[in-house]
């Protein structure tokens, strides 16, 4: 399967050229650009690992680039790695846009365990498979 | 999807008219702004735009498919203090902008402090995250040499210098460093760090400035704070400037700046000290009198005003 | 009794107290020096007087009759502070090109209003005014709130940031689809729909604001099947995806039954249509803070009183008034699609609830400055008639935080419903992408739609279906002030 988080997942996947441009566009914002990593991509895991402090003050994407590159180096290919783009402007303070930038080779997928109780309701329960590769 | 930082030339192409080049590029104006904006600095001017014209025609040739190398655009200023580096340093950034060869245009100007850590495993992450900032633009390296302690085997500063040479050599798309300092201090850094001088394209000398020059300067520094001297304050400012020259310390154009803050605060309280009202010439005007009680004049005077 | 027909009688002014009819003018709702109070609200009102009756009492009449006059004089209002109660119409202009009709403003002092109920401030400023014979015709153009009047709301339940955080969707806007046919699908044929249109791309599912209860599908038997799909797709995509779940009902009671239920089965959403009525909104606004769950808004029954630029409340303080009520998504408008929808009115009606502060801007409708006081931002929601094809118009009038509903656009797709919603998603992705990288939507749309589609078999598809569906009417509701800058978000 194919997890379709992010603003970008169902255009083929990004080039570095491509992804260039869109930090670019979150500086121009003004937004401070964040690389994170997991290996659990449950779309309520909120806290990605963080490869470093996002990146304020910078005017060019070249050093998100180059952290990219660097994070890419322990992780592509095994793990999911986003690029996100944080407003501080008040009214927002927020997470202005997110999207992939790398993949595991090979995307496990989810289960979904159906927990019937009384009734009709049922109780559903998603969970990521663990990554092959991943340490636990 | 990105844009190709330089055009892709023209079918036919055959004749290029380097004059129209330039006017594209717009950076004329800089060159034009600069010859009007600064006092002096003859040699500075010229090598500029000898390096402006290199860098249009490097940029044609790319074009042309003559040449796919980013030239090393590194710079080494050296001169004393206060003649005009950093100045002329935010020129060549926006220079260097319109000529497409930094994205961006902006100058990020450090000194050791702003590099070096304080502990161990402090100096990389400071260092990257002050060439981080810069990527893009130009950074401005104040007093380079400081970088380097060689009585001290353990000093930080090395591991900067390393980091700044990997940079250097493999980012140089994304950032160009301009060093700057005394020049005697900055030949024997170079000298020690043999890895920089080879990096370094455009070495460019400050001349310290005439007394004429200072003068100028002067002047043109008051104007723009709205301010003029009448007679006799410009003839105490020559002689301020003459004597000024002699004492330690002496920054150039930068001690001019200082002086006149100095005497735009004694005007002031001038008019304090005389009751009664004051006419929009009293306002605008500096006079000997609040050039003359400088302590730069007082013979015994062990420290500069 | 025809009142506004009266002269003063001879013999100069008489006593204001004296028993009898009097103009609404020399009753003191006319006050053209009275500068309004940063604390008033403040209307404005289009006014269209019969034949014969001075524009300037009837807008004092609008005033009156909208606080404290009744037809004749009472001595009671002597027992108050009348002066204070009394709304004071401070300002009457003609409406360009439409002879015969006058903007009214008017202002009313906050003590009037009970705080945090749009049932009371509804029922003063629209209760009786609207029927009153010696006006042909009456339309509440907008409103303006003080921030202390805002203060006493609760404002959006969720709000756009936080509905963003919760769905952990950034940057480009959601994509939802109604679906269709919007009546006879069984529970469990409902679901499929659900099923494939999530799976396939989108983010939400929505019930038309006419499916509740009815024999072919009761709600429970939906809610179910609607839920077992939304589990599912989320299972196939690793997104959170919601459908929304229309909870309207005969009862209060019945509301928060259907609601719990829902959030029993782990629905991000809900949904209430505008015709179960401001306090009922108001109740599951609340509802929908306290319980986590985010509440969608459908506008059912809104045109019979905002679409005719004569009579009724414009749509614009409708918006104003669901902010404040409390609501996450109201349907505002698509400029291009099959509903009413004038570009720079839309463009009003969206800044009215996305923005912290409206600035006044005649030529989008918007009469007065706004200051919303940090109450959550509204997020917009575009549906009807809208395609594909119209998504760089679409981004470019609408911006990014709105949801833009593809129903017959998913639902028609001829490779079926799963890739009607891809086309929809790859368009929308595509899109977003190119504005980021700089490019010109306006200009260069087209071209970006077809790139895209080259490596999006059912994107190309969906062009090919709806090239040349567009829905060109004249818009019967249209600003009177002519726009100073070309018009676009
Ligand atoms: N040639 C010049 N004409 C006018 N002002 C000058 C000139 N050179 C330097 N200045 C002014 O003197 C001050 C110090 O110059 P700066 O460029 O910081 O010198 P440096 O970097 O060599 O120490 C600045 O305020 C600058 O504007
Ligand atoms: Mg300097």
């Amino acid at each position: 399967m194919r997890v379709t988080q992010g603003c970008f997942s169902f255009l083929p996947d990004l080039t570095d050229a491509d992804i260039r441009t869109q930090v670019q566009y979150c500086i121009d914002k003004g937004w401070a650009v964040n690389i994170e990593f997991t290996d659990d991509p449950h779309p309520r895991n909120t806290y990605w690992e963080m490869w470093s402090l996002p990146a304020f003050d910078v005017k060019d994407a070249a050093p998100i680039m180059l952290e990219l590159d660097a994070c890419r180096k322990v992780h592509g290919g095994r793990k999911y790695i986003r690029l996100s783009g944080f407003d501080s402007t008040h009214g927002w303070e927020s997470v202005r846009i997110s999207f992939l930038v790398g993949r595991p080779q090979e995307e496990p997928g989810f289960i979904l365990t159906r927990n019937e109780g009384g009734g009709q309701a049922i109780q559903y329960t998603l969970q990521a498979r663990p990554l092959p590769g991943a340490s636990a | 999807m990105a844009e190709p930082l330089t055009p892709v030339p023209a079918p036919g192409e055959t004749a290029i008219d380097l004059h129209k080049e330039l006017a594209e590029t717009q950076v004329a104006e800089v060159l034009d702004e600069l010859d009007r904006e600064l006092v002096g600095l003859a040699p500075v001017k010229t090598r500029i735009r000898e390096i402006a014209a290199l860098l249009v025609v490097d940029r044609v040739r790319r074009r042309m498919g003559l040449t796919a190398e980013t030239p090393t655009l590194h710079m080494s200023f050296t001169g004393n203090p206060g003649t005009g580096k950093t100045t002329v340093a935010l020129r060549m950034a926006e220079i260097l902008y319109k000529l497409g060869y930094i994205r961006r245009g902006h100058l990020v100007s450090v000194t050791r402090d702003d590099l070096v850590g304080q502990y161990i495993g402090h100096t990389a992450p400071k260092t990257k995250e002050v060439l981080k900032k810069a990527m893009g633009g130009v950074l401005f390296i104040d007093e380079a040499y400081y970088l380097y302690r060689p009585e001290n085997e353990r000093d930080y500063g090395q591991e900067a210098i390393e980091i700044l040479l990997q940079v250097m050599e493999n980012q140089r798309d994304d950032l160009v460093v301009i060093f700057a300092g005394y020049a005697d201090r900055m030949d024997k850094f170079f000298r020690a760090n043999p890895g920089f001088r080879s990096r370094i394209a455009h070495h460019i000398d400050f001349p310290d400035y005439t007394d004429a020059e200072l003068m100028a300067i002067g002047e043109m520094m008051l104007k723009s704070l709205s301010y003029h001297f009448d007679a006799g304050g410009a003839a105490a400012f020559r002689d301020y400037i003459a004597a000024r020259r002699k004492q330690p310390h002496f920054a150039n154009a930068r001690s001019i700046r200082n002086a006149l803050d100095r005497m735009r605060m004694r005007q002031a309280n001038r008019h304090f000290a005389h009751p009664g009202l004051v006419t929009l010439d009293d306002l605008t005007t500096i006079t000997a009198e609040d050039v003359r009680a400088s302590r730069v004049f007082n013979q015994d005077a062990t420290k500069p005003d | 009794m025809n009142v506004l027909d009266k002269k003063s009688p001879p013999g100069g002014k008489r006593s204001r107290y004296a028993a009898g009819v009097m103009e609404y003018r020399e009753m003191g709702y006319w006050q053209p020096d009275y500068e309004p109070k940063d604390t008033d609200i403040l209307a404005v009102f289009r006014v269209t007087p019969q034949d014969g009756v001075d524009p300037i009492e009837a807008a004092a009449a609008v005033a009156g009759e909208s606080s404290t006059a009744t037809w004749t004089v009472v001595w009671t209002d002597r027992l108050t502070a009348c002066e204070k109660y009394r709304a004071k119409c401070y300002r009457v202009d003609p409406v360009p090109n439409a002879p015969g009709s006058y903007f009214a403003f008017i202002a009313y002092d906050l003590d009037l209003f009970e705080p945090g109920s749009i049932a009371n401030l509804s029922a003063s400023i629209i209760g009786n005014v609207f029927g009153f014979k010696p006006l042909k015709a009456l339309r509440l153009e907008d409103m303006r709130f003080p921030v202390a009047y805002v203060k006493t709301f609760q404002g959006p339940a969720t709000g756009i940031v936080v509905e963003r955080e919760r769905l952990d969707k950034f940057g480009r806007p959601l994509l939802g689809a109604t679906v269709k046919p919007k009546l006879g699908l069984s529970g469990r044929n409902y679901g499929r729909v659900v099923y494939e249109a999530l799976k396939g791309g989108l983010d939400f599912t929505k019930d038309d604001e006419n499916i509740n209860s009815q024999p072919f599908m009761h709600w429970r038997d939906r809610f179910l099947y609607c839920m077992e799909a939304v589990a599912k797709a989320e299972a196939a995509t690793g997104e959170t995806k919601g459908t929304y779940l229309n909870v309207t009902a005969a009862t209060m009671e019945d509301m928060y039954e259907r609601a719990d239920f829902a959030k029993q089965l782990g629905s991000v959403i809900v949904m209430i249509d505008l015709v179960v009525g401001y306090t009922a909104i108001q109740s599951m606004a609340k509802w929908a803070r306290r319980n986590d769950v985010i509440l969608h808004l459908h506008r059912a029954g809104h045109s019979t009183y905002t679409r005719q630029k004569a009579h009724g409340v414009s749509f614009r303080v409708i918006a104003k008034w669901m902010r404040l009520a409390g609501v996450d998504h109201i349907h505002a408008g698509t400029v291009v699609g099959k509903l009413e929808g004038d570009p720079n009115n839309v463009r009003g009606y969206y800044d009215i609830c996305r923005e912290d502060f409206n600035p006044v801007a005649l030529e989008h409708g918007i009469f007065f400055d706004q200051h919303w006081a940090s109450l959550n931002k509204l997020m917009p929601v575009a549906s009807g008639g809208i395609h594909a094809g119209q998504m760089h118009q679409l981004i470019d009038l609408l911006g990014e935080d709105c949801v833009l509903q593809f129903g017959g656009g998913t639902i028609g797709h001829p490779m079926g419903i799963a890739a009607g919603a891809t086309a929809n998603r790859v368009a929308l992705e595509a899109m977003i992408f190119a504005r980021n990288a700089g490019r010109d939507l306006r200009a260069e749309g087209q071209q970006i739609l077809e790139d895209a589609a080259k490596h999006c078999l059912p994107l190309r598809q969906a062009l090919e279906t709806w090239k040349d569906v567009t829905f060109n009417y004249t818009s019967t509701d249209t600003p009177d002030f002519v726009p100073t800058a070309t018009p676009g978000f």
